[in-house]
């Protein structure tokens, strides 16, 4: 059996207030690979990647990280990162502090959490920024901060909600070819959600396209990893025809969304 | 001229006319300083008496900076235990906002008969006038936490007492801090009336003793001295807590 990061065993959820967020849903996602969701608002993005980062359990079905249950979670080789849709950082706090805040919660010493802070920094660009406060950010550096803070665990399986939904074209771009930088890199795993199909078609190696009512997976897209991830790629004929077979898929799925509620 | 130098001057500006208005129809129409003095009578009563007058602003001082320190205390604390467990809160509010929407002023008669050093029941009496919306507001500000950050924090497996330290304490800050700054006056209003109240005289006579007083005796203008300066107090404890105010936050607001 080959190794998964994390296996979903036709898990669901329906909320206390009857609502089904996700019908029954069977994934497996490998190590390396880079997967982004995406379909019509309300088909369950979010409620997918918080039972994956276990912050809602299932209602029926089961999920497994490694193998191992969520207590796994955390330790060397297993650990994940949330990126969430806002930056959600503490106002309190410089921007190393903030970025330094899951290491300080796992309890290790300022002397060994420091060098990583830095070096989390540096990934994003923001080491002139470090003692500044959130406030004195803009939008584009508060996000990046949200991204150095999950770095900075190492992260082997990163999960980012629709990370740079709120920044401009340009901000988005840059931070799409960083990221596939670093995933080129390390041993990450990453599943991101996005309502951009060209960022989806840009970082991914599967695109699932998901429904509504209820949430599910409509289809699958593959895209060769072998491909690199550059500005040259954005411009190709490859990446057109990616982005105009996900435009399809999106109708298609938007299109089965609406009919079952209809239906 | 900078909008600092207008928002100081144009206030002061109206505060100059009105007293040279105020003086002016004193003067032109002679109305006596017994039915209503004028600011140079005030002016005179205040420096005349100044010595008993600041002995009394010292009682009442002391009063009301101790029965926000209880507040404060007491109200923090209480906010803690109330925000532990919604079961805890939803069977100790109702007696909380009972305690406030009681007139203590109805009550402070009691307090004072069953309290026996007067200066400990005007204390009492001004505490459960203040402490109420330090009690709320910080209770709200521990349950106003960034539902983004209580995730992380429990995605991390943070313990309860690393989220009360370093998530819910900090949230709360700003809602504390505005709790304070109303409380500030609230304790000062609270030892004025448990003065009135408590009537007493002698050593801890504090300026609303100076009121009564001073209107017994008929001399209005002390009347007038007294009551500018908790004027006064009041205009400086909000002035205080709110630069404490700023200076804690001066981090989370953008410059
Ligand atoms: N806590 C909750 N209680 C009840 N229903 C919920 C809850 N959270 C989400 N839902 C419902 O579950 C469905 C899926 O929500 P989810 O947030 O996963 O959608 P999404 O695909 O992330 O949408 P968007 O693209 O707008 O962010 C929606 O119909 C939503 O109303
Ligand atoms: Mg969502």
């Amino acid at each position: 059996m080959q190794e998964t990061v994390i296996s979903i065993q036709s898990a669901e959820k329906t909320f206390p207030n009857g609502v089904q967020g996700l019908a029954p849903i069977t994934l497996d996602i490998f190590p390396k690979e880079r997967i982004s969701l995406i379909g019509p608002s309300g088909c369950g993005k979010s409620t997918l990647l918080k039972l994956i980062a276990n912050l809602h359990q299932p209602s029926e079905g089961s999920l497994s990280w490694w193998n191992k249950d969520f207590s796994e979670v955390g330790k060397e080789n297993h650990r994940l990162s949330f990126v969430f849709q806002e930056p959600t950082l503490m106002p309190w706090s410089t921007v190393r502090k903030n970025v330094r805040l899951p290491l300080d919660l796992e309890g290790i010493a300022p002397a060994v959490s420091e060098p990583r802070v830095q070096e989390a920094l540096k990934v994003v660009g923001l080491e002139h920024a470090a003692e500044r406060f959130p406030a004195q950010l803009s939008g584009g550096m508060k996000m990046r901060v949200s991204i150095a803070r999950a770095l900075v665990t190492r992260p082997n399986l990163l999960l980012m909600d629709e990370p740079f939904g709120a920044l401009d074209e340009l901000t988005r771009n840059r931070l799409d070819e960083d990221m596939a930088n670093l995933c080129g890199k390390d041993d990450l795993t990453l599943l991101f959600v996005t309502h951009s199909l060209y960022e989806a078609a840009f970082l991914s190696t599967r695109v699932m396209v998901m429904a509504a009512h209820p949430g599910r997976i409509f289809a699958e897209y593959e895209i060769d990893p072998a491909i690199p991830r550059d500005e040259a790629f954005r411009l190709s004929d490859t990446f057109a025809m990616i982005c105009q077979d996900l435009s399809k898929l999106l109708i298609e799925a938007s299109h089965s969304s609406l009919v079952a509620k209809v239906a | 001229m900078p909008a600092r130098l207008i928002s100081l001057f144009a206030p002061l500006a109206v505060g100059v006319l009105f007293l040279l208005l105020w003086q002016g129809i004193c003067y032109i129409w002679h109305i006596p300083p017994y039915l209503m003095p004028a600011p140079s009578d005030i002016a005179h009563s205040l420096f005349s008496n100044i010595n008993p007058l600041c002995h009394a602003l010292y009682s009442t001082l002391t009063v009301t900076l101790a029965a926000l320190l209880v507040s404060v205390v007491f109200g923090v604390l209480v906010a803690f235990v109330l925000v532990q467990h919604p079961l805890i809160e939803r069977s100790l509010m109702p007696y909380v906002v009972l305690m406030q929407v009681t007139p203590v002023v109805a009550l402070a008669p009691l307090i004072i008969i069953l309290v026996k050093t007067t200066l400990l029941a005007l204390i009492v009496c001004a505490t459960l006038i203040a402490i109420f919306p330090i009690i709320s507001n910080t209770l709200q500000g521990l349950k106003s936490v960034d539902p983004g950050l209580a995730a992380f924090f429990k995605m991390h497996k943070a313990s309860r007492l690393k989220t009360l330290l370093r998530l819910q304490i900090p949230s709360a800050l700003p809602m504390f801090m505005a709790g304070l700054q109303i409380s500030s006056g609230l304790a000062l209003v609270g030892a004025v009336v448990a003065e009135f109240v408590a009537g007493t005289g002698g050593n801890s006579a504090g300026l609303a003793y100076e009121i009564l007083q001073a209107g017994f005796q008929m001399d209005i203008p002390r009347m007038f001295a007294a009551l500018f300066m908790i004027t006064l107090t009041g205009l400086a404890l909000y002035m205080a807590t709110s630069s404490i105010r700023k200076l804690v936050l001066y981090n989370r607001i953008q410059h």
